[in-house]
């Protein structure tokens, strides 16, 4: 019952996003007040609707209704509770639901905390929105239903949850990202009625820089704790690889970057107005391709869910609609696009340009590679290539170089034309200094020094030093601080403390595959590695080996524990590394292959500063989450 | 000039140039870290350059894989039912290598005609195929 509940109000939901998608611009476009709904009252409704077919979804997880075919493939009778909950957006199909939802939210969002000073705009941002969710939801209904059942004899247990995604990170995740996607939805609805209702430009980058604020802060986060994940939990200590699915996150974070960006200019200088348009474009076209991307299985992937061709076009076809029928817009109508100002090479506006091209060329890199294997298949006729993570290195860092620059200064810049320069030389002595102070201290902790991460450090020093400085230069009271520079000073130096997290574990990490019998030992770095024991053990739905090891750095000693576990139902084996962290490293060690008896390999490794990427990635998500709170502030 | 000219002068020569250093980027890295993926049969017809980087892949053939017990070094075929080829590589596999399933590796052509792998990929979902193996059985099928 519960599931045919779920099912009937999810075709509720699309009927009424097809009345809120078209209502509103009727009753625009013909006058006449029988069109004309009640938009705040119905966004809620739509939201309690989709959190109603969400809840009956993860109903089905919790009674374990196996007769759900989705709840079949992803679930079992042993999986503990969180997963089963968990396991509700752990495949395709739930996270449709859950994408729904998330967008469904951030139109209520939208509705909610913005004045509504002019109800046809607002009327018109909304229905645009219940046509992409009307979109989505008609690729739930028809190519991916999660109510659908195995009948008449269902199956008495499920296949159970992927064991790599049975992990509180990965639960996190997702949602994150989905929020993070979707959030996406707003500045394109915006900007499409922007054109529609030629709208000033200085007005609609107002209403559109929270939101894309938000999808930011949600993109980060999400990224983050992915990269996280992919630490711990794939077994090998990688925090980054290039995949296809990570680019196809990692393009629109970059969009949604200069988006924000340049709707600062478009905000306070009314101009960029046809620029942030197509930027609100792509950000939201490149947020529906990482969706196909990932949904299609047409990448070589770790993440590749779906094998489903006919999901595939169904989502091009979405994209193709809404990003030809957005451009016909831009290229057809003659709508305002805010003002003509003169600049000089000095301005603010030119450093927000140069940001603006430097991200949007570099996202054009990166989706170029991400997508060119296909390319080259449909050229060469069913050639196929990969495209390795060094493509991806080389084309990240000049842009980094040329991007993380430029943020040093940027904060000094003044709108038109910046007059005093004093700030270059105490930047350069400053940055200077703490980059001699850091290279230092990595020496005394490392005892080494590595060429190849100075450019990074000395980078992360110069936008930690240019941030900083400038929140000091403008003598603010401590409360004013906190009023008008706290947003900015956390998101730029969390980028500082990225870089500088990004560049000292890629130079100073250390890694090594060894095999070793219990009671062996070897000298790894500074550390004396010792294979202490092993043991069986059993738990909720699995058996696992687990090995203690024990790192000995003369001072103190580590005990890590790593497993290898068979999971029950699948019989799927992980690997659970046994990682130490310290403020300045992580000591992680991951079981290999068993040899012979308890002889094992192991692979073990030092990271110097790997937390700091995810700190770092914490505090943009933080930073530019609170400057969109103050935006809608300033709003309401 | 008037001023708005001139800007618009200066954002089209930063344009231009950003998208020529970036143009001259993609070509170049694309250049070099292109992996070209072959079937055990295209490497048999194939004239293999053994000093760059190609991918191969198939299927693990059951029982044919065989590990050192005194290093890390390992080997194992890989099959598209039609030909075979054997991978050598030293290092821990991943937790879903497995007889059966489907890998794809990373590596040189060795002059015996065997590859040496450097990276070994079986991916986390166990239903999983990579593309290029699904797309080899199917062809064969």
């Amino acid at each position: 019952m519960i599931p045919e509940l779920g099912h009937i109000i999810l075709i509720t939901h699309l009927i009424l996003c097809l009345i809120g998608g078209t209502m509103p611009l009727l009753a625009e476009y013909t006058g006449l007040k029988i069109f004309q709904i009640p938009i705040k009252k119905l966004s809620v409704f739509l939201f309690l609707l989709i959190s109603i077919s969400f809840l009956s979804l993860v109903y089905s997880f919790l009674v374990d209704d196996f007769s759900v075919a989705y709840v079949a493939q992803n679930s079992n009778i042993n999986l503990p509770d969180y997963y089963k909950f968990a396991a509700t957006w752990g495949a395709h199909e739930g996270s449709l639901v859950l994408w729904i939802l998330a967008m469904n939210a951030w139109i209520v969002g939208f509705l909610f905390f913005t004045h509504a000073k002019d109800r046809d705009f607002l009327a018109s941002v909304f229905s645009i929105s219940c046509q992409v969710m009307f979109a989505f939801s008609l690729f739930t209904l028809f190519t991916s239903n999660p109510f659908e059942r195995i009948l008449p004899i269902p199956p008495l247990n499920g296949a159970d949850l992927n064991p790599s995604l049975q992990d509180f990170a990965f639960t996190v995740h997702p949602p994150l990202l989905y929020f993070g996607y979707s959030g996406l939805l707003i500045p394109f609805a915006i900007a499409v009625s922007a054109m529609l209702f030629s709208k000033e430009t200085k007005e609609w980058a107002a209403y559109s820089r929270p939101w894309t604020l938000f999808s930011c802060s949600f993109l980060t986060l999400g990224i983050g704790l992915g990269s996280w994940w992919a630490y711990y939990e794939l077994g090998w200590g990688g925090w980054w690889f290039w995949d296809p699915v990570e680019n196809a996150a990692f393009v629109p974070w970059l969009l949604s970057v200069a988006l924000f960006h340049s709707l600062i200019t478009s905000q306070n200088r009314g101009i960029f107005g046809k620029w942030s348009i197509l930027l609100s474009i792509f950000a939201f076209a490149t947020s529906l391709l990482g969706t196909f991307l990932v949904r299609s299985g047409i990448l070589t992937s770790v993440h590749a869910f779906a094998l489903d061709p006919e999901r595939g076009l169904f989502i091009l076809g979405i994209l193709a609609f809404f990003i030809i029928g957005s451009l016909m817009i831009y290229s057809i109508k003659d709508f305002e696009h805010g003002e003509d100002k003169a600049y000089a090479l000095t301005s603010k506006e030119f450093g927000f340009l140069l940001n603006n091209l430097l991200l949007v060329v570099l996202a054009v890199s990166i989706l170029f590679g991400t997508i060119f294997p296909l390319i080259y298949e449909a050229v060469t006729n069913g050639k196929q290539i990969s495209v390795g993570a060094p493509y991806f290195e080389i084309i990240l860092f000049p842009f980094a170089i040329g991007l993380g620059l430029l943020q040093g200064v940027a904060l000094y810049l003044s709108w038109e034309k910046s007059t005093s320069f004093d700030f270059v030389s105490r930047l350069l002595i400053e940055s200077t200094s703490i980059f001699a102070l850091i290279v230092l201290v990595l020496f005394v902790l490392f005892d080494n020094l590595y060429l190849n991460s100075f450019a990074t450090i000395f980078l992360a020093s110069w936008i930690a030093v240019g941030t900083l400085q400038v929140s000091k230069k403008r003598n603010l009271g401590y409360w004013d601080f906190l009023r008008k520079r706290l947003s900015v000073t956390l998101a730029h130096l969390g980028m500082a403390i990225l870089v500088l997290g990004v560049g000292v574990v890629s130079s100073y990490s250390l890694e090594k595959e060894i095999i070793l019998a219990p009671d062996d030992s070897i000298k790894f770095g500074d550390q004396v590695v010792k294979f202490e024991s092993i043991e069986d053990s059993l738990g909720p739905n699995y058996f696992s080996k687990k090995a203690v090891i024990s790192f000995d750095d003369g001072k103190d000693v580590s005990n890590l524990i790593t497993e290898k576990r068979t999971y029950s139902p699948s019989g799927q084996l992980t690997t659970e590394a046994g990682i130490e962290t310290e403020i300045f490293k992580d000591l992680y060690i991951s079981m290999g292959d068993n040899l012979e008896d308890d002889i094992w390999s192991f692979k073990i490794q030092i990271k110097p500063f790997i937390r700091w990427i995810w700190l770092g990635a914490l505090l943009i998500s933080l930073g530019s989450f609170l400057a969109g709170i103050k935006q809608i502030r300033r709003l309401v | 000039m008037n001023p708005i000219r001139k800007q618009r002068l200066y954002a089209l020569i930063a344009i231009l140039l950003g998208s020529l250093l970036a143009t001259w980027l993609v070509v170049s890295a694309l250049s070099e870290n292109m992996n070209l993926f072959y079937s055990p049969t295209e490497m048999k017809e194939a004239n293999i350059n053994q000093d760059v980087l190609i991918r191969a892949g198939g299927m693990v053939k059951p029982g044919s894989i065989i590990k050192s017990k005194e290093s890390l070094n390992v080997s194992f075929i890989v099959t598209d039912y039609q030909n075979e080829l054997v991978i050598n590589y030293q290092g821990i596999l991943p937790d879903l290598f497995a007889e059966n399933a489907g890998v794809v590796v990373r590596g040189n052509l060795g002059s015996d005609g065997n590859f040496n792998a450097i990276e070994v990929l079986a991916k986390h979902d166990e239903n999983y195929m990579p593309p290029e193996v699904a797309k080899l059985i199917d062809n064969k099928k």
